[in-house]
């Protein structure tokens, strides 16, 4: 009997250029996607499907930049994606976009598809900053892009915006959001900077040239957080903001522990309490997908304790908090100390972040464990 | 082999002044040992004694010397350790002595622990003859050496043997002095057994093996014999001769050095200074000098990882077979958990014993601040003494605190004098002596507080001298002083591995000191914490660490939710070595780094 899966995700490890900050797994230019490739996203697709019962509510494509793939590529990915599995049910399907990766006819093409939700990776409108991000689009660039998506129907837009770079200011960022907020976005993910491994930006933190500040870290995330709710958005997890019933239906599933399939080069998947990674080599992975091999690595089979943890460490993280029951009794004490202090608050059996507690997360999901 | 044939000797000297060497001269021209039975003999030394160059425990040796007068003598060479902390022991050995070799280094002259041996072996009125090794170095100045020995130690300068052990000068002439100048062992009064214990070791297969020298009477195997001091009975199961490995003889006389094997399990039952004695015709009095010995420093030691505590155990059992003046009692420590209350003979005693639970017993441990034993007058007129500041009583029932004081003999280039005089001064010493040695050096003879060179004195003393300097000590007796308990405060709770006992005057400092400290290894909290520093109820240093601001990762997408948990894992791990004080949780690592860098 196979499993009903209703997240689909794909990863296209693709970029123009490597961004300095991003662990991700993916490759810059000289290597960017061949119908092999497209090929092999399908025939793992088709592999995992005998096991599978993929009916998905949501697709998210990721990457990498999924809006690098030219439109032929496009073209195949799409229409392989149709023929194996009923898309009538999806009722959210993201693409993460760059500016300068797409035309008007790629956006169109987008649509045409089945896409209805795009993220766009602006990460910064000050130009310095894009400069320190190895970014290569102008803020002018960034503008035109969101156009273009607008022009090609796209009514769930969503954009990325990084803060607390080293460099950049109160008001650079304050600047970020203003622009930000004049495309009147309806979805955006903030996100702190972080040292990400195997990144040069790593390398240039352990070298001392990028510092971290954890009193800027707050100042720009309290900010952040104050200027948003302002402007009619919900908070609904730490890094996300949204216009009502604008909220990312994929990314929530992740957070409320639902399975998922991940498909393509380094995407994880989650099964009926097993977890595995594809083979996070594109050459590897393409020609053993291709031949018809599994490409699971980094097999996990989770345990009872496993989810518990996960669960809390994620669901926490969300407007809808986490159930009291994930708690162990023996961290009630913790539990009646975090809420005493206004760290957290307790809401029919469930334990939510106060706004005090949001940006302490991590270090109060510890004393929770 | 007549009482009149025997001499027994020892040989003292300041470290690197070559006694080894000389040893090693004199065994192979009596043809006691061949260079190569040397060679392996030292390779099988404990690491730790050769680093350091001192010799914790090695046996003595018997040799046979033909005279230039035309008789064959047997020489005992009797080793000491090189250190204060054994003066004890070294005072045992000694005694089993009739005389002593000091060792002077040529070119560097008479140092400070030069004087601190000479005035041990002055106690036993041995018979010092001198050497001044090291003559083949060009920097060697004779001259200076002997004026060095009459003005420094009141020995007439020509009495000075050159010699160079290295090159084999001289090495005939200390021979011919040690049977000419040592007297022979005093003939009995009579012949009722009384035989010195100047040292021990544990064997695994054999138990314990005493080292003896017998002052009258007659030992053998099977008789019973009595142990002074325990007043316990043991049966003879071997006596014998180092010559240098143990060799069963059938007995042991007068003026003989030797070793005894009983039915002893542990070094606890054998005493250094007891007297061996017949168990059926016991002698009347024991040997003079027996002294129990007790810890004059304590330290509490504690395994890093709290499931080391067992093993632990264990090898303080192990190491205290080997070595009876460590004490050791298990105690408990809110903020490092189990671990045990350590007693040591004085600094390198508990340096060597915190070096070998590492390296032989492959332990991770980390030790609290090393204390002295306090002696206190109650207000009720009740005489107490504190090795732990946990113990001490509340200041208003405290009439005196008295606490052990040191003699120090340090020398140094007259470059440094006024630096060492504030240092001396910094550690609440007092310089009562300055004398000149030569052009270029003196010697300082101070009072200092023992706890005051617990820690960093020496290593401060050898910096600012550049390493020329030297120092030893000998303890002095008790002195009353203005000391108090200060506790460490963190969030309102004190700390019990960070009390001290301190002088009044330097606790502020201290504190401020401590607070930094912690401040500088507890990691940022949900809540402010407050390190406070605090005599009695009295807050004297303070420090506070600000809540954390933001800890949250930004992203937790699919990809990433197996790394939140290794992550959560990590800190649901942590909190189990997390020790709570109030709403804060500390990582036993803070303490524990504390402690290590202080």
């Amino acid at each position: 009997m196979s499993t009903l899966v209703r997240r689909l995700y794909l990863h296209v490890p693709f970029c123009a250029r490597e961004c300095p900050y991003c662990g991700f797994y993916k490759h810059t230019p000289g290597r960017l996607a061949s119908t092999d490739f497209i090929d092999a996203l399908l025939a793992e697709l088709s592999l995992r499907l005998e096991t599978v019962q993929m009916i998905p509510e949501s697709i998210f494509m990721g990457g990498g930049t999924p809006s690098l793939l030219s439109r032929s590529h496009w073209l195949r990915l799409a229409s392989g994606l149709a023929d194996r599995i009923d898309l009538a049910a999806v009722r959210e399907w993201t693409l993460e976009a760059n500016p300068r990766t797409f035309d008007a006819a790629k956006a169109e093409a987008f649509r045409a598809a089945g896409v209805n939700r795009v993220s766009l990776g602006v990460q910064s409108w000050a130009p310095r900053t894009l400069a320190t991000l190895g970014r290569d689009h102008t803020p002018d660039q960034a503008r035109e892009a969101w156009r273009m998506l607008r022009g090609a129907g796209f009514n769930n837009l969503s954009l990325d915006l990084m803060f607390s770079i080293p460099g950049e200011t109160a008001e650079e960022w304050q600047q970020s959001l203003d622009e930000t907020l004049a495309l009147t976005p309806d979805h955006l993910s903030c996100y702190n900077l972080t040292y990400e491994e195997d990144t040069a930006f790593l390398t240039r933190h352990l070298a001392g040239e990028l510092d971290v500040d954890p009193d800027r870290d707050a100042d720009r995330y309290l900010e952040t957080l104050n200027r948003l709710e302002t402007s009619g958005f919900i908070h609904y997890e730490v890094s996300n903001w949204a216009r009502p019933g604008k909220e990312s239906r994929h990314n929530a599933a992740y957070w409320r522990g639902e399975d998922y399939l991940g498909i393509g080069p380094g995407a994880v998947s989650t099964i009926n309490g097993q977890r595995w990674k594809t083979l996070p080599d594109t050459a590897a992975y393409t020609r053993a997908a291709l031949s018809g091999e599994n490409v699971r690595t980094e097999v996990e089979d989770l345990t009872a304790e496993d989810l518990r943890l996960e669960a809390l460490g994620t669901r926490l993280r969300t407007i809808e908090g986490a159930p009291e029951s994930l708690v162990k009794p023996s961290a009630a004490e913790e539990v009646a100390l975090l809420v005493a202090e206004g760290f957290l608050k307790r809401r029919e059996r469930r334990l939510l972040l106060t706004r005090r507690g949001m940006p302490l997360v991590d270090s109060i999901v510890g004393r929770l464990v | 082999m007549s009482l009149e044939l025997t001499r027994n000797f020892s040989i003292i000297a300041h470290i690197d002044h070559g006694k080894t060497t000389l040893s090693d001269r004199l065994l192979e021209f009596t043809q006691t040992i061949t260079m190569r039975q040397r060679q392996d003999q030292l390779l099988d030394a404990m690491d730790l004694e050769r680093e350091r160059g001192i010799t914790i425990k090695a046996h003595p040796v018997t040799m046979l010397y033909p005279a230039q007068d035309g008789k064959t003598y047997k020489l005992n060479l009797l080793d000491t350790p090189g250190h204060v902390d054994f003066s004890y022991e070294v005072s045992r050995s000694l005694a089993a002595c009739e005389g002593a070799l000091l060792l002077v280094d040529a070119a560097q002259g008479v140092e400070a622990q030069t004087v601190a041996n000479l005035h041990l072996a002055n106690q036993q009125k041995l018979h010092v003859v001198p050497v001044i090794n090291k003559v083949d170095l060009p920097a060697a100045d004779l001259p200076k050496v002997r004026r060095q020995l009459e003005e420094i130690l009141a020995i007439p300068g020509e009495d000075g043997i050159p010699a160079s052990a290295k090159m084999g000068i001289g090495i005939e002439d200390i021979l011919e002095a040690i049977v000419s100048r040592i007297p022979h062992p005093e003939v009995p009064q009579d012949n009722v057994l009384r035989a010195l214990v100047f040292d021990s070791v544990f064997d695994t297969y054999r138990g314990v093996v005493s080292y003896v020298r017998l002052m009258s009477g007659s030992i053998k195997r099977g008789v019973q014999i009595r142990m002074f001091s325990t007043n316990k009975t043991y049966e003879v199961k071997e006596v014998g001769v180092f010559t240098p490995k143990m060799t069963a003889r059938d007995v042991l006389e007068p003026g003989d050095v030797g070793y005894l094997i009983a039915n002893m399990k542990s070094s606890t039952e054998v005493k250094i200074g007891d007297t061996v004695t017949d168990a059926q015709r016991p002698c009347i009095e024991a040997l003079p000098g027996f002294k129990e010995i007790h810890p004059m420093v304590f330290s509490g030691i504690y395994p890093v990882s709290s499931e080391d505590f067992e093993q632990l155990k264990l090898a303080m059992g192990k190491l205290q077979i080997n070595d009876a003046a460590f004490s050791y009692q298990a105690e408990s420590s809110a903020a490092l958990g189990f671990g045990f209350r350590c007693g040591f003979l004085g600094l390198l005693h508990m340096e060597i014993v915190q070096e070998r639970l590492r390296r032989e017993y492959n332990m991770d441990v980390i030790s609290t601040y090393p204390g002295v034993v306090y002696e206190i007058t109650k207000t009720n007129g009740e005489e107490i003494t504190v090795d732990n500041p946990c113990y001490l009583p509340e200041p208003q029932e405290i009439q005196e605190i008295r606490e052990p004081m040191v003699k120090a003999f340090i020398l140094i280039p007259n470059d440094y004098i006024g630096e060492m005089m504030q240092l001396v001064m910094e550690k609440r010493g007092e310089v009562t002596i300055t004398e000149t040695l030569d052009d270029n050096r003196v010697m300082l003879t101070c009072g200092l507080p023992l706890n005051e060179i617990l820690v960093d004195f020496n290593d401060r003393l050898k910096s600012l001298t550049r390493g020329y300097g030297s120092m030893d000590y000998e303890y002095d007796g008790y002195q009353a002083a203005n000391l108090v308990k200060m506790d460490m405060l963190i969030a309102g709770e004190p700390v019990d591995a960070f009390a001290t006992i301190v002088h009044r005057e330097k606790a502020e400092s201290r504190g401020r000191h401590l607070a930094a400290k912690l401040k500088e290894v507890i990691p940022q909290q949900l809540f402010v914490v407050a390190i406070q520093a605090a005599i009695g109820g009295k807050i004297i240093a303070r420090e506070s660490i600000s809540a954390m601001r933001k800890d949250v990762t930004a992203k937790c997408y699919g990809g990433d939710i197996s790394r939140k948990r290794k992550l959560l894992e990590k800190q649901k791990e942590g909190k189990k070595k997390m020790k709570a004080i109030g709403k804060i949780n500390i990582p036993q690592e803070a303490f524990i780094k504390v402690l290590k860098t202080d």
